[in-house]
């Protein structure tokens, strides 16, 4: 088993609960594009320019001070598997994951700062919070910029602002998100009207990995679509707004399910997903989020799971595949694995 | 150049797009009309729409983009603009500058605006180069401190110069 699956610590301070509304809002992370003045964007430079690019990014990270006991990752360095963790923990993008340029990923010892180097840009840094924290994540996420912004030299003209590969990235270069658990919308059928409506607001909703990936478990990553013409605090303060709105329509969504004959159906289904976690003896990913996420909005409702949302959070990353052969110590075939994620399962809750 | 819509006087800067009664209709504005205009729908109150960008962005730019002769590239990178059309993705920074008038009039559909308006950046100090990427930078300037004095700009030259000065005292 790859020695860096064991360099990273089981649990993650950003998927404690925190903020807000912990029960809706499982993280916030703000993060910035920026290129390196004098080299092609990394779709268009050379290999060995890229690899001088992720050497000055290397530099200027460490010079920082802000990644003591921080992770320097060369992407070609590493096998699928730890990509596949990298992934998971959402530090990498699949993109990134599958990249045979030199690229590499710069992620601090807390886990809560990290750079992708030579993904669609050459940087791509972004800060996690816990919970509902769109201010702290920003706040950091400017200081990171800031100091690394002080040490490379970022393209930028008066016009575009920070200059990106893709223009949908310009200007701020800023793309705030939320990881919002949206279950009893989800449940009522409201989903496809309230992202119909999100687009409307300049937001986009995808799913729990990014770009391009299906919704898991009624978790739906929500963030601003434009990111020029506006101030950083205006884009901010937009997100929040969006994020509070979508929080009022889950609550309104909790109260109907709740409410009259509809709450015993409720109870019902929430227990059963209960009873498979506890007792289960082959649990897949995607089973056990469908389940994992009835519990969670179980517990958001008052009843008693035996579980918090802390819990809830460390295990929506833990049981995910890659983790799951970390948390084996050995490669284990699927099979292998939903046997290993039920007897975790069962051991945790029982 | 477009003139705004509202006072036909200033060229317009800023594509807004507005959502009345269900039907979407869109506005090119300049910068003070957009914002007499946000004061009363509000970018925060949700008018803005982007919509549009959601789904596949390389479909979104081939519905969008003008229409260019095949020839138009980058001078410093050679991206054809036709490839930029079919990809989404621009070569270098010199793209935004060689495609400068086509791009204001996508980010004005993309993101509402022209114009940035955030943070701005004064520059990093000069980023300790490896050997190999030094020597390069090097002998760029040099080819282009002959290409200055060839054609007898002698500022131009003299600016070079002072940049090579800079590169061989940190790397030298
Ligand atoms: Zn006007
Ligand atoms: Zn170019």
């Amino acid at each position: 088993m790859a020695e860096l699956l064991k360099s990273f610590r089981p649990d993650v301070t950003w998927a404690n609960a925190g903020g807000a509304w912990p029960d809706m809002i499982f993280s916030t992370r703000v993060r910035f594009a920026r290129n390196l003045e004098g080299f092609a964007f990394a779709n268009r430079a050379a290999a060995d320019r890229l690899a001088e690019i992720r050497r000055l990014v290397f530099a200027a990270a460490r010079e920082s001070g802000m990644f003591p006991r921080g992770h320097y990752l060369k992407m070609e360095a590493l096998g699928p598997l730890e990509k596949s963790f990298l992934a998971e923990r959402h530090h990498i993008s699949p993109v990134l994951a599958s990249s045979v340029l030199p690229s590499g990923a710069v992620i601090s010892n807390d886990e809560d700062l990290s750079v992708m180097i030579n993904e669609e840009d050459h940087l791509r840094l972004q800060c996690l919070s816990a919970g509902f924290a769109i201010e702290d994540a920003l706040r950091s996420a400017l200081k990171l910029d800031e100091v690394l912004g002080g040490n490379l030299r970022y393209s930028f003209a008066e016009q575009f602002g920070f200059l990106t590969a893709c223009p949908a990235n310009a200007g701020t270069g800023i793309r705030i998100s939320c990881l919002a658990h949206l279950p009893a919308m989800a449940r009522l059928g409201r989903m496809p009207a309230a992202l119909e409506s999100l687009s409307r607001l300049g937001v986009i909703a995808r799913g729990i990995y990014g770009e391009g990936t299906y919704v898991l478990g009624d978790f739906y990553q929500i963030a601003n679509a434009a990111c020029l013409g506006r101030s950083e605090e205006a884009f901010s303060r937009n997100m929040d707004k969006v994020i509070r709105n979508l929080i009022r329509q889950e609550i309104g969504a909790r109260e109907l399910l709740m409410k009259g004959a509809a709450k015993l159906k409720t109870e019902d289904a929430v227990f059963r997903a209960l009873g498979v976690l506890r007792h289960a003896r082959a649990v897949s990913y995607n089973e056990f989020m469908q389940n994992m996420s009835l519990a969670r909005m179980g517990a958001a409702m008052g009843w008693n799971m035996g579980l918090d949302f802390s819990t809830f959070n460390q295990l929506t990353l833990l049981m995910q595949p890659a983790h799951i052969q970390a948390a084996a110590g050995r490669a284990l075939t699927p099979a292998g694995r939903d046997a290993f994620r039920a007897d975790y399962l069962r051991k945790k809750l029982n | 150049m477009k003139l705004c819509e509202d006072c036909h006087k200033t060229p317009a800067a800023v594509f807004l797009k507005l959502a009345v009664n269900n039907k979407v209709t869109g506005l090119h504005l300049c910068q003070a009309c957009a914002a007499k205009k946000g004061a009363v729908y509000g970018f925060e109150s949700g008018v803005f729409n982007a919509s549009d960008i959601v789904g596949n962005v390389s479909d979104y730019f081939n519905d969008f983009l003008p229409r260019e002769r095949k020839t138009l590239a980058c001078a410093a990178c050679g991206l054809k603009y036709s490839r930029f059309k079919e990809t989404g993705r621009l070569g270098c920074a010199q793209c935004y500058k060689s495609f400068e008038p086509q791009l204001a009039e996508l980010m004005a559909r993309i993101h509402g605006f022209a114009r940035h308006a955030g943070r701005g950046y004064a520059g990093g100090g000069a980023p300790e180069f490896s050997r190999a990427e030094a020597s390069r930078r090097g002998e760029a300037l040099n080819a282009a401190i002959r290409a200055a004095v060839d054609k007898e700009d002698f500022a131009a030259a003299a600016r070079l110069r002072d940049a090579l000065r800079e590169l061989e005292n940190r790397h030298g």
